[in-house]
């Protein structure tokens, strides 16, 4: 399948991914579960919208529901929050320590891509980051030495990384 | 306008999206139904939007009374594709009761003021009798 095709048809979507956090963070006060009234504010739309939304979360097993019309996260449920809240924070902390992405905006962009990134980059993200805390002289080096690095394109502008199409002018271009 | 009634114009907003936004559901879902007996459940999601578009419209003037703006915050994806019956009913009654839910929670907080507390309950009559209508469509 196309990589494109493959996002489309990612099982978790966005929202999908912030419903089950939501549930997850407020169940955290009362033993696991969430009412719908409290998921809704939590997420910022109506209880109708949860509502409808959880039967689709139910039907894939990732809640179940009491007959007081509870909510709580299945072990599939906490699994896919677990995965997502792992993948966040190393990609935040990956944008902050490593690239010094102002918080904010490593905030956003992480959350954009929390669920979407695959397990194997995800564990290789966290072992890139662990060997740049490791106190490697070389590491410790690295990471100084992007800190103080202030990039200048060539003339030219061809480099190894953009290969004849400045990136940064793509970039820069596409901001305004 | 103390906080308290601020929190109270926020109730009300909460109401009137969930009145809306189920409007927009049933207008849709009236168009994705598929079927034999989609004739007969046209009709009753008519009714639908016709009855959420007046709640909406009750809330908004109380909102007004108290001296404030409807403001109207929702966000909403409906790209679904075809159903039928069963499934759209199962989604009016969710919809339904959460809306049930909704004023029965603000209830509490609107206690003591009469033209407010009135307004609640009828609308907790109006939407207890839809869920029970809708139910005994799904036995």
């Amino acid at each position: 399948m196309q990589t494109w095709k493959e996002f489309e048809a990612n099982e978790l979507t966005h929202s999908a991914a912030h419903h089950l956090i939501a549930i997850y963070e407020v169940g955290l006060e009362y033993g696991g579960w969430a009412r719908v009234s409290d998921i809704a504010r939590e997420l910022g739309i109506t209880r109708g919208s949860v509502s409808i939304n959880l039967r689709a979360l139910k039907k894939r097993g990732w809640v179940d529901t009491d007959e007081h019309h509870m909510v709580k996260l299945s072990p599939k449920g906490l699994k896919a929050v677990q995965s997502v809240l792992a993948k966040k924070a190393v990609v935040k902390a990956f944008l902050t320590n490593v690239l010094n992405v102002p918080e904010p905006q490593a905030e956003i962009d992480s959350c954009k891509i929390e669920h979407l990134i695959s397990q194997p980059t995800g564990e290789q993200l966290v072992h890139f980051m662990r060997f740049l805390v490791s106190g490697d002289p070389l590491a410790k080096q690295v990471l100084a030495l992007f800190k103080d690095f202030h990039d200048q394109c060539p003339e030219s502008k061809t480099c190894e990384v953009c290969q004849g199409h400045c990136l940064i002018e793509e970039l820069q271009r596409a901001a305004l | 306008m103390n906080k308290d009634r601020s929190e109270i114009v926020e109730d009300l907003n909460r109401l009137m999206a969930e009145e809306v936004e189920a409007f927009l559901r049933y207008f849709q879902m009236k168009y994705r139904l598929r079927g034999v007996d989609r004739l007969a459940a046209e009709k009753l999601f008519e009714e639908g939007t016709r009855e959420t578009l007046e709640h909406a419209e009750a809330i908004a003037k109380q909102i007004r009374v108290l001296g404030h703006s409807p403001q109207l915050k929702i966000e909403l994806d409906l790209r679904a594709g075809p159903t039928n019956l069963q499934d759209a009913l199962a989604e009016m009654l969710e919809v339904e009761r959460q809306a049930l839910d909704a004023y029965k929670e603000v209830l509490p907080r609107v206690a003591g003021d009469t033209m407010l507390e009135d307004f609640i309950r009828k609308q907790i009559n109006v939407e207890t009798e839809h869920v029970q209508e809708i139910a005994t469509l799904l036995e």
